[in-house]
């Protein structure tokens, strides 16, 4: 996936919650398959919060908006692109 | 924002203080199991489960005992409504405690859900609460009206049951003629483009028919959801009868390979140990990340454990966040061990099976599961 020209966007049926290692992912739709992941990464968690409450899922907007590394942010846009797999993102090109 | 329902006739509790006792034979059975493998540097989900979440994924939630047919099979032997149900109000006010706890899902269950009187008033604040909701239904009271009105709610699913592809294998647990008013209630939840599921407890019987009762969800554009029968309630009566053979067991693990759409509700993990890992998660998820609420307010492991032994709490005593974060008795199960599974080679894949089908079999936690399939 190129991250320059993708724009990752968190599915509006995705919920999340914090928990102590870090967070859940629940996305509802059918009954107990692909539904439901466990993050053990408070930062990453925190992140997914921030897509939704501030800028309407948009993950990358996100991303640009806080202050990481490029390092980090390639770390980052590659867990992104897992989570693509899963079917909690989906990606547009711009 | 819904304005929040206070839960009447309770009396005021302190936050902190640890709910209920546990019972003797309870506290026994846990201590049997030994000591809890840490699976913190582990991999699973069991890693994550230990200890409990800070709130239920899944609440299920059987909101009445009332029941116009009566399974043989039923897991909390349901028929006629009992007298200390919560009234509306009373649910009402729970679906604000669980959406303030940030439970994602209530599965809604019974009992048949469309005879609790309060349902439609519950299944609103469910939407502006913004709760996923599940209904977990026989499908015979499901009218055109009611389907239609049903669209108003969202998000919302639903489970019919069916256990048996055939009228014969299927009325022979659920009672004559269940299952032609069950098809009719999928015809109608289907015209109106409902998300649904049939659901279908695997029993010697049901197996032989599986690819029927795949044929018959893909009929009505729904998923089909196989799950693990269980011993409890009425469960108990018909399990010898009724619970599959090691050989059928066997063949449906290969038969959900061929047959990856299907779901099963997490249910069947103790099938792991034949060596192929199954979609879901591989441990039991009772009191951790699930627990189910009975419908005069008990507070249970799950909907499969419903032994009084086995009480958290209870609604007209406490709250529910008073039950999940300080009940001593989910502070126990969540600190089982392994019991006689702890050196067993698939321990890390199947996680010993479920709790309640040692239980109501054998009265023991401590036991293989009794479907084990090395046994």
């Amino acid at each position: 996936m190129s991250q320059s020209s993708a724009q990752y966007q968190l599915i509006p049926e995705v919920k999340i919650r914090r928990e102590s290692f870090g967070g859940i992912l629940y996305k509802y739709g059918c009954a107990d398959r692909g539904a439901l992941s466990f993050i053990n990464s408070p930062q990453l968690i925190e992140l997914l919060i921030a897509s939704q409450q501030q800028h309407q899922g948009d993950v990358t907007a996100a991303i640009e908006s806080s202050r990481y590394s490029e390092a980090s942010k390639q770390k980052l846009y590659n867990v992104l692109d897992n989570l693509v797999k899963r079917g909690y993102i989906f990606v547009s090109e711009e | 924002m819904a304005e929040f329902v206070r839960f009447i006739e309770r009396s005021d509790r302190t936050a902190s203080s640890k709910v209920g006792t546990v019972h003797p034979l309870a506290l026994a059975a846990m201590q049997q199991t030994g000591e809890q493998v840490s699976y913190q540097k582990g991999r699973g989900s069991q890693r994550f489960l230990q200890g409990g979440l800070s709130a239920p994924v899944t609440v299920t939630w059987e909101i009445t005992a009332a029941c116009n047919i009566a399974c043989i099979h039923c897991l909390s032997a349901s028929g006629r409504r009992r007298p200390r149900e919560l009234k509306t109000e009373q649910a009402l006010a729970l679906v604000d405690e669980l959406a303030e706890m940030q439970v994602f899902q209530i599965h809604f269950g019974g009992g048949e859900p469309f005879i609790y009187p309060g349902i439609w008033k519950v299944l609103e604040r469910c939407t502006e609460r913004e709760l996923v909701m599940c209904i977990s239904t026989n499908g015979t009271l499901i009218t055109a009206e009611r389907a239609r009105r049903l669209k108003e709610f969202n998000p919302l699913y639903f489970q019919v049951s069916l256990d048996g592809g055939t009228p014969q294998t299927n009325d022979r647990v659920r009672g004559e003629g269940v299952f032609q008013r069950a098809e009719r209630g999928l015809e109608f939840l289907a015209q109106e483009d409902h998300s649904l599921t049939v659901n279908s407890v695997l029993t010697r019987y049901s197996f032989y028919e599986l690819d029927l009762l795949y044929a018959i969800a893909s009929g009505y554009n729904a998923r089909l959801r196989v799950t693990r029968l269980r011993p409890s309630g009425r469960g108990q009566d018909v399990w010898a009868d009724l619970h599959p053979t090691q050989e059928q067991y066997s063949e449906f693990t290969q038969w959900l390979m061929t047959h990856p759409d299907v779901l099963t509700a997490d249910s069947f993990f103790h099938l792991n140990a034949f060596g192929t890992t199954l979609a879901g998660l591989d441990t039991c998820g009772a009191a951790t990340a699930t627990c189910c609420i009975c419908p005069e307010g008990e507070v249970y492991p799950c909907a499969f454990f419903q032994a009084p032994e086995f009480e958290a709490g209870n609604l007209h005593e406490q709250s529910f966040r008073e039950i999940w974060q300080n009940s001593m008795l989910f502070d126990y199960y969540r600190r089982m061990g392994g019991g006689a599974c702890s050196g067993c080679g698939q321990y890390n894949v199947c996680h010993g099976g479920c709790p309640a089908t040692k239980w109501f079999v054998h009265q023991k936690l401590h036991i293989k599961d009794p479907e084990c399939v090395l046994l």
